[in-house]
């Protein structure tokens, strides 16, 4: 065999290797997305990916169940405003603790690490009375505030910082020579070369904002004002009993965005995080 | 700043005479995180400082009665509690079977498709599909898939003579099934982590060992596991405080069975807030947990300190 | 003339403008559900009590079914109590016994024209103590066979309807029944929405145990490890492991999709069977050497002790539960009221089980008995599911699992 056919060779069972490899990753995915096309007794019979019958109206019936796209549109414009408060207030936090120094910072680091290790289940109680104090109930106010200010900032902040220690100062000491400030070098010459972290921050604080599921639950009242993980478990029957094919229809739409904002951005995902200096 | 170029600006700003470049540094680095810590204090510390405050009391939800009881709680949980012990050992082992499984197929899979090849997206998107697939469906088709006699797995193992277990019924195999399913649904996100981390390793050093007739192993071992040592510090870190708080998945799963063998200290903590509402006692458990989480990092942070020297 | 009289229309109009907004009202009742059908239907009733009670608007705030307790405890605790709300049947004696639900009886009892005697006192078991009256049940619907037609024509046996009508429908039979059907090539039977091991263990074990004369508990003790209760588990027992007619723990085989020849479940199930492939029917639970046992589940309507509009809130109650308005819900709820069910709108009222089979439906509910209930609900299922795990192994000695079974759950009755 020659030394191209042997490559060729190596290709094919090399992708056929990975396909076999994705089968337990993308099945149930994919049959989420055929299972919004069944019937609701079709959906627990035999899991197969093509419905016998393709229910188009379930996708009409999601939108008349409830009022689905207000929903929808909920959960869009609150995970953009946490994603865009994110970015600036974490690349902020982010940039002085990695350029910056002055006491403290050692322990500043710790205290927000340590926000990480603490679930939520527990500290919402305490934040339901807070909300409640402020007068922010049945408001998408500590949707945003929350994530934004809690543990998963801190993360974000983390990132960003990792991203800004690894970049190379020359550039920054160019600037301040020129006279800019700490805030002007952050944003006119430290913020444009960070925006591969930027994007990657951004991904993951919108999928975070999308899935938040308790915060919700507990802050809203009224229906209007439901985002998507709230009004998915919704699609119930009297008795509480879920409506399979309306929940996995609905659920198929609440998916499709991220993966097409996945798929569009993965080039700057994975540039960024390469840059995220996550090399400590 | 060399106070003999006469050509540079002065710097704006921050023109308070007297104050040393190290002074202003610190009130601008303060300035520029305030946001940051004003709203960890709010939203974070101070319902950080409640849960301790409430870890001290016996405190319903639902009735309203809250009575303080100092360390009650937590001796209760240590040594009166039967249960807890074993909620502790099922986390413990739930974590240390996640953490490893996670970072290795995370690692091999970055190292597939790190390269550009012919369809990288495609896969690097198909691994990916799990993190986006609803926490719902993913156990309704693996409970489906986990059946023991109808289940594919059980039916696959059968065909090369494998009698499979009955895998949710068994205490055991209900972990390691819960482990496995949960490994495969969020490994997607460290596989980025670390294809990033493979993309910043310059390709010389990998051609320059493969020139001196290094395998593949070696060059491995020798030339990219070392440079990859802080990226896997970091995401060891990440995923072991995220094993100790999966609590949706398990709850889909098993419900905690059987025989609470899958039942862990999230599920627990649940539990005990939202179906009993024993905020305190909840309380006191999460800040065990917490404990026991800031020790683990603590511990892998000061490891890694032992390596670099 | 004609300005004075305009001036005082103008002073008539401002004066009742003004009495209007100093008496208007709003009360606040959550639901589980968000359907538009069933909020149309609860907001005509909300209409119709304005004829009576000008200027009170009722908003109906939807909770999802279930995180639905979880979400009413943070309104109580926070401070912003709704004034009425649906409650589910597990979780109404928790928050009886903290206080939070209002005694509504003397109230009710009270009113002209009510009738309160008119509501099914098997029915209303789980929400009265004495005299006092916590709630009234807005949904009763008991639980039935559904049974596959198709199969039970194919295997050549006689269904469980044409059996019961001739009093041969009993524990026996359906073994029996079930073993045969699952000879065939499916299962026999599949617990309640296929749980039964994880979750809704009481609903899997309760119907057997009441037809043998059984009981979980009662007055703080545990019925589970009593020879009735034992008898019971033994016959299920035997049927999942021995015959293998039941679907097994593990196993699924969803009877909707035809995966078994029966099932038991509330007649609100019975929208899965929109487009199924084959014939089905309801019947009655089998009888038992104690005789007919029904089982019911409910759902009611309570208000809340810390709302602070306590009184209108009860007028509305009673406003929604009387005879009239429960008519209407009949349409979704299977009402607890004698007149309605006699009155044959419930048998009538329901688009996809014909007649004959709902006339079974009404009888289970005026005979039925609620599901067991506990303030300390959730704990004893917490203790009980372990338990009920170790019931049901192959290899399990069902005497011991039940005596296990008692002794964890005994601290909590």
């Amino acid at each position: 065999m020659t030394t191209k056919q042997w490559r060729t060779l190596n290709r094919v069972l090399w992708t056929v290797s990975l396909l076999i490899a994705a089968v337990p990753f993308v099945f149930p995915f994919l049959w989420m997305l055929s299972s919004g096309f069944k019937s609701a007794s079709e959906i627990f019979g035999q899991p197969s990916l093509i419905p016998t019958v393709w229910h188009w109206e379930n996708f009409v019936e999601v939108f008349q169940y409830q009022p689905f796209a207000r929903q929808y549109f909920n959960s869009v414009y609150i995970a953009l405003s946490v994603t865009g408060l994110t970015l600036i207030i974490a690349s902020l936090a982010g940039y002085a603790l990695a350029r910056l120094r002055f006491a403290g910072a050692g322990l500043l680091m710790l205290f927000l690490v340590s926000a990480l290790m603490v679930p939520e289940e527990v500290t919402i109680v305490p934040n339901f009375f807070l909300i409640r104090w402020m007068g922010l109930t049945d408001t998408h106010l500590p949707l945003i505030l929350l994530p934004v200010f809690g543990p998963h900032g801190v993360m974000a902040t983390f990132l960003m910082r990792q991203y800004f220690v690894a970049l190379p100062k020359e550039l920054e000491e160019a600037g301040r020579m020129d006279g800019l400030t700490t805030l002007g070098v952050w944003w006119k010459i430290a913020l444009p070369m960070s925006r591969p972290a930027l994007a990657a921050v951004a991904i993951i604080t919108f999928l975070f904002s999308w899935n938040l599921f308790l915060e919700p639950l507990v802050f809203l009242s009224s229906l209007e004002l439901f985002t998507l993980p709230l009004a998915l478990s919704n699609f119930t029957d009297p008795y509480g009993a879920p409506l399979w094919h309306l929940q996995l229809a609905a659920t198929s739409l609440a998916v499709l965005p991220i993966l097409a904002v996945y798929i569009i951005a993965q080039r700057q995902i994975v540039e960024s995080f390469a840059m995220s200096g996550v090399k400590g | 700043m060399s106070r003999a170029n006469t050509t540079s600006k002065p710097a704006r700003g921050f023109r308070v005479p007297g104050l040393s470049l190290r002074r202003r540094e610190a009130i601008e680095a303060w300035l520029m995180t305030s946001p940051t810590i004003i709203g960890f204090a709010i939203f974070f510390l101070g319902p950080l400082i409640a849960v301790m405050v409430y870890s001290m009391a016996e405190w319903n939800l639902l009735s309203r009665k809250m009575t303080f009881v100092g360390l009650a709680n937590y001796t209760d949980a240590l040594t009166v509690n039967a249960d807890f012990w074993q909620v502790m050992g099922n986390s413990v082992i739930f974590a240390a079977g996640l953490v490893p499984l996670n970072m290795a197929l995370a690692l091999a899979l970055a190292l597939c498709l790190s390269r550009p090849f012919f369809g990288v997206v495609f896969f690097r998107t198909i691994f990916f599909a799990p993190v986006v697939t609803s926490a719902v469906a993913w156990a309704i088709v693996w409970k489906f898939l986990l059946q023991g006699e109808a289940g594919a797995v059980n039916q696959m193992l059968a065909s090369v003579g494998i009698d499979g277990p009955n895998w949710l019924r068994e205490p055991d195999w209900a972990m390691a099934a819960v482990i496995v399913t949960r490994v495969i649904k969020m490994v997607g996100l460290n596989m980025i982590l670390y294809i990033a981390a493979l993309q910043t390793i310059p390709r010389d050093y990998e051609e320059a060992a493969r020139l001196e007739g290094a395998t593949h192993w070696q060059v491995f071992k020798m030339v990219i596991w070392p440079l990859l040592a802080p990226t896997t510090l970091i995401i060891m870190v990440i995923t072991t405080i995220g094993s100790f708080k999966v609590f949706d998945h398990i709850y889909l799963m098993t419900g905690g069975g059987p025989e609470n063998g899958t039942l862990v200290l999230a599920f627990y903590i649940y539990q005990q807030a939202f179906e009993f509402f024993e905020v305190g006692y909840a309380s006191a458990l999460a800040i065990i947990m917490f404990v026991i989480v800031l020790a683990l990092t603590l511990v892998q942070f000061a490891l890694r300190r032992k390596q670099v020297r | 003339m004609k300005t004075t009289l305009m001036s005082c229309a103008a002073a008539c109009a401002l004066a009742l403008g003004a009495m209007g907004s100093a008496t208007a009202e709003d009360l606040r009742f959550t639901v589980w559900t968000g359907n538009d059908a069933h909020l149309a239907m609860l907001n005509g009733i909300a209409e119709s009590f304005t004829e009576t009670h000008p200027d009170v608007t009722v908003s109906f705030e939807t909770i999802p079914a279930g995180d639905y307790t979880q979400k009413l405890t943070f309104q109580i605790a926070g401070g912003n109590t709704p004034d009425l709300g649906w409650m589910f049947e597990d979780a109404a004696p928790a928050f009886i016994d903290a206080g939070v639900i209002e005694n509504v009886g003397p109230a009710l009892k009270a009113m002209d024209g009510y009738d309160f005697a008119d509501f099914s006192a098997p029915a209303m078991k789980l929400w009265v103590d004495g005299d006092a009256v916590y709630g009234i049940p807005f949904s009763t619907s008991p639980f039935m066979i559904y049974y596959n037609k198709t199969m039970f024509d194919a295997a050549g046996l006689e269904d469980p309807l044409a059996l019961a009508a001739k009093g041969e429908w009993d524990m026996d039979a359906f073994r029996a029944a079930a073993k045969t059907l699952a000879e065939n090539g499916s299962w026999g039977f599949d617990f309640k929405d296929g749980e039964g091991y994880d979750s809704r263990i009481l609903h899997a074990l309760m119907p057997p145990i009441r037809a043998y004369g059984g009981y979980a508990w009662k007055d703080g003790d545990c019925g589970f490890d009593n020879p009735e209760a034992i008898e019971a588990v033994t016959v299920l027992h035997d049927m999942v492991f021995k015959d293998k007619s039941i679907v097994p723990p593990g196993e699924s085989g969803d009877f909707f999709s035809g995966g078994s020849a029966m099932t038991i479940n509330q007649i609100s199930r019975a929208s899965r069977l929109t487009d199924a492939g084959f014939e089905w029917g309801i019947a009655p639970l089998p009888t038992g050497p104690a005789g007919e046992s029904p089982v019911i589940g409910q759902a009611g309507i309570v208000v809340f002790a810390e709302g602070d509009q306590k009184e209108l809130a009860t007028e509305f109650l009673a406003h929604m539960t009387n005879a009239q308005n429960v008519e209407i819900m009949a349409q979704f709820f299977p009402p607890a009221r004698k007149s309605v069910l006699e009155s044959g709108v419930l048998v009538e009222a329901n688009e996809r089980i014909p007649a004959d089979q709902m006339e079974n439906v009404a009888d289970a509910i005026e005979n039925g008995s609620v599901l067991p209930s506990s303030k300390n609900m959730p704990q004893i299922l917490a203790a009980l599911k372990p338990r009920s795990d170790a019931l049901w192994r192959p290899d399990a000695d069902v005497t011991k699992a039940l005596g296990a079974i008692c002794a964890a759950i005994q601290p909590q009755l």
